[in-house]
């Protein structure tokens, strides 16, 4: 049984077919990346996945069982993690608060979550700002928030949504080692990414995403020898 | 806090009065504060649920000879229900913002008219309330010392209340939602649930304050309970001291209950001085304080949150 | 029921429905532009009462005619009002602009209240008793003129909002902020007149309905609510579903006072209004920027 598994997956907003016949399935322990150039519909398999939208048509199975139409803080709860394309912290709670509110997912009791958050917020690096509110924090900062917030709640898949944009090569060198120790927790991972070499190298598979409809998939060297993808996507061969 | 408890014997009338009414406004901004301030939903209409408490025990004391003690509670449960009818139509429906609290308004309104027209609750003419006599076992003090220990121990259990629920899972929840409901409910958060129990609470907390307030003033009429006037009362001194505090809504009573005191004193015999204060205050306090005193107080001491 | 009462309510309606309409016209006007809700509205409109109250009283000029002074005047108070307490605050949480607007309808509506006190006053024209029939119907002189002035300014409105260098300018504003000022529409200062011609209107529709409806300071609050549900029934922003949403929440009112008790027509805009709040934010003809 794969952990994620996606069937036919549409979603039309009006007469915007923005996600089309979408097929995908990632097994447990499996980083797969999903690119593709913007506008392609990839955060829309996101909200899709994530319970924000409610897909037109097809289904969609997390750990065997269909979540369509269940809401978000209930797929969240089931084990299932996502961060934002813009971040989006809590702004006036402090950075461990930031990551409580996702911990009381799973601990009920104050103190436990608390418990729970701290050695969250250690795992990704924030505890030098571990009582700094929020908005203080830069981006990159953020983006480690935010994927503290999200593992906070114990998930067995994580979806990240470019978590790598608008960041500098050392930052992003930084969110590459923390996705890599993830992983090794175990956590299963649906990456959206633009910066190539970073999903190229973390990915066990990709999957390309062309104007809503699944253009390719495969491992990295395959999918980067793809002939159409080279044309939609990664322009011309060196 | 002891002065609290130890001056008021020593008070004159005058002043013991005054401290009841900044204690009975502080209780209600207590109260709206759990839904305007922890949950951020500003509500126009809370009168409306100090109205059916008041109304409530008001008519089972009338009609039943029912103790406003128990009373109250039948109150505070009808105007639970009624706040969870009222949220979860809002809620559900995504009205958030002004719309929401326009709606609140609304409600309320809509329970003044109606109130206002239904004999059997008195219509225009009211309820008086039975006072003359001393009967504790009915809420009933022949002074108003016994009242003002018992809108303490309201204010004090209300605060008690607010400061618990802000560091457990409700309070964590609600303050998620009101930052950023999609990113809260991302992380977990069932918002819906989390502003319908604040919702409970809230009007719950205000309905006693109407039975309260019908025991202690011993009229009530649909104007005076589902008017405008509760319902600005109620989410001033939470705006003014700071919403989403503890502390916020004692502190805005504090100061604007004597400012309001003080302003009908001063312009004697002159109606709506007070409220033309209060509202010269509240805009004030949003173009200069939008944090409230509380928040004031914080940045001023550098503190993070 | 008559057909008789029937069309007197009906007739009643629409009377005041225009009154209504130029109000929520107002309203929907800074709305769309400053997307604020403004709940001092219904405090201008009072204040512009007042001032027609004390015209006539003092100066015996006629409520009609006087318009020709206060519109001006309550344009430059609207414009005062925007620029020194709303625009410094235009970065502020939206429910704190609620609130601002809040305070500042508590302000005023008390404000008159201890000045002239909470008796009802009237301004007795010649004309205030005029009237003729029409069927079954009585219609007042005065509330024809109210909804037929009231019609007239909101036309007025509508085509200046089209024709005028300005009002194209308040219409981009209101569509596009950030495209507006890249084309050198100086926002500040249409936001201010959005401001100004809102107040300008509702004043205007308080003097034509000063030969008929009492003067008080809690005339503002009932005008106020009304003008709500309309613009949310027409659609924030939609100035001419303001016009028609005047128009049926007036016959609604109407027709609720005619078939049930006491003041529960009341009741009926309220349900109104939450209904459409809750199944059609958007308004019967859609408006801008529903939540």
């Amino acid at each position: 049984m794969s952990l994620l598994e996606m069937t036919a997956l549409t979603k039309r907003f009006g007469g915007l077919t923005a996600v089309s016949n979408f097929d995908l399935r990632l097994d447990a322990g499996e980083i797969v990346g999903l690119i593709g150039p913007n506008g392609a519909g990839k955060t829309t398999a996101f909200h899709l996945i994530a319970g924000f939208h409610e897909p037109t048509s097809g289904e969609i199975r997390f750990k065997g069982a269909s979540i369509v139409g269940f809401k978000p803080h209930a797929i969240c709860q089931l084990g299932l993690a996502r961060t934002f394309q813009i971040v989006q912290p809590f702004a006036g709670l402090t950075v461990t608060e930031n990551v409580m509110v996702g911990a009381f997912n799973r601990e009920r009791d104050a103190a436990a979550a608390r418990r729970l958050a701290t050695e969250i917020v250690d795992f990704v690096g924030l505890s030098p700002r571990r009582d700094m509110p929020a908005r203080s924090l830069t981006l990159s900062d953020r983006k480690r928030l935010e994927m503290a917030r999200g593992l906070a709640t114990r998930p067995e898949l994580l979806l990240l949504d470019e978590a790598m944009s608008g960041l500098n090569p050392t930052e992003i060198d930084g969110i590459i080692g923390l996705i890599r120790l993830i992983h090794a927790r175990g956590i299963s991972l649906l990456i959206i990414e633009h910066v190539m070499q970073a999903i190229m190298a973390l990915s066990h598979r990709l999957v390309v995403l062309h104007h809503g409809e699944k253009l390719a998939e495969g491992t990295p060297s395959e999918v980067a020898r793809d002939r159409r993808v080279i044309e939609a996507y990664l322009g011309e061969e060196p | 806090m002891a002065a609290l408890i130890a001056l008021p014997p020593l008070l004159p009338k005058y002043h013991l009065e005054v401290l009841i009414s900044v204690v009975f406004w502080a209780y209600l901004g207590i109260a709206w504060n759990l839904l305007g301030g922890y949950a951020g939903q500003f509500s126009f209409g809370h009168a409306a649920f100090f109205g059916i408490g008041a109304y409530t025990s008001t008519l089972l004391l009338l009609q039943a000879g029912l103790t406003p003690w128990v009373g109250m509670f039948v109150g505070g449960g009808l105007a639970a229900t009624f706040g969870l009818f009222e949220g979860y139509l809002s809620f559900r429906y995504g009205l958030k913002g002004p719309y929401f609290s326009l709606v609140t308004l609304a409600f309320a309104e809509m329970l003044r008219v109606v109130s206002l027209n239904t004999k059997a609750v008195g219509s225009s003419l009211g309820l008086v309330v039975p006072s003359a006599t001393a009967a504790p076992a009915m809420f009933m003090f022949s002074g108003k010392l016994p009242f003002y220990y018992v809108i303490l121990a309201m204010g004090a259990l209300a605060l008690g209340l607010t400061w618990r629920i802000g560091r457990a899972r409700l309070g964590f929840s609600l303050a998620a939602v009101r930052e950023n409901e999609d990113a809260a409910e991302a992380a977990g958060v069932d918002a819906l649930a989390a502003k319908l129990r604040a919702m409970a609470l809230s009007s719950f907390l205000t309905a006693l304050g109407g039975t309260f307030y019908a025991q202690y003033f011993a009229y009530i009429d649909p104007t005076i309970t589902f008017g405008p006037s509760v319902s600005i009362g109620a989410l001033l001194p939470a705006i003014v001291g700071g919403a989403g505090t503890v502390l916020g809504p004692v502190l805005g009573s504090f100061v604007l209950t004597p400012l309001s005191e003080l302003t009908r004193y001063a312009l004697r015999g002159r109606a709506g001085a007070d409220i033309m204060l209060y509202g010269a205050v509240l805009v004030l306090v949003i173009s200069f304080l939008p944090q409230g005193l509380v928040g004031f107080v914080r940045a001023r001491r550098g503190g993070a949150r | 029921m008559t057909w008789g009462l029937l069309l007197q309510a009906v007739v009643s309606g629409l009377l005041l429905g225009g009154v209504y309409g130029l109000v929520a016209s107002g309203l929907s006007l800074i709305f769309g532009v400053l997307r604020i809700i403004n709940f001092a509205h219904g405090a201008v409109m009072m204040i512009g009462m007042y001032a027609t109250y004390w015209l006539f009283t003092l100066a015996r000029v006629d409520p009609y005619l006087s318009i020709l002074v206060t519109a001006p005047c309550f344009f430059v108070l609207g414009v005062a009002i925007q620029k020194i307490v709303i625009e410094p605050n235009r970065a502020a949480a939206e429910h704190n602009q609620l609130l601002l607007t809040l305070g500042l309808a508590l302000f005023l509506e008390n404000l008159a209240l201890v000045l002239w006190q909470g008796d009802f006053r009237t301004v007795k024209v010649a004309y205030s008793s005029a009237s003729f029939v029409v069927g079954d119907a009585l219609v007042e002189v005065p509330r024809l003129v109210a909804s037929g002035g009231a019609g007239l300014v909101a036309a007025g409105l509508f085509a200046f909002l089209r024709l005028t260098d300005v009002g194209k300018a308040l219409r981009a504003l209101a569509e596009e902020p950030e495209g507006a000022a890249l084309v050198g529409i100086n926002v500040p200062r249409i936001r201010a007149a959005a401001f100004g011609m809102g107040s300008a209107c509702v004043a205007v529709a308080g003097a034509l309905i000063t030969p008929f409806f009492y003067v008080a300071p809690d005339v503002g609050e009932s005008f106020n609510i009304m003008a709500f549900v309309v613009v949310v029934l027409g659609g924030m922003g939609n100035f001419v579903g303001a016009l028609a949403g005047g128009f049926i929440v007036g016959l609604a009112e109407s027709l609720g006072a005619a078939f049930l008790p006491g003041s529960f027509k009341q009741l009926v805009v309220f349900v109104i209004f939450v209904l459409v709040l809750l199944f059609r934010p958007q308004g019967l003809f859609g408006g801008s920027r529903v939540r």
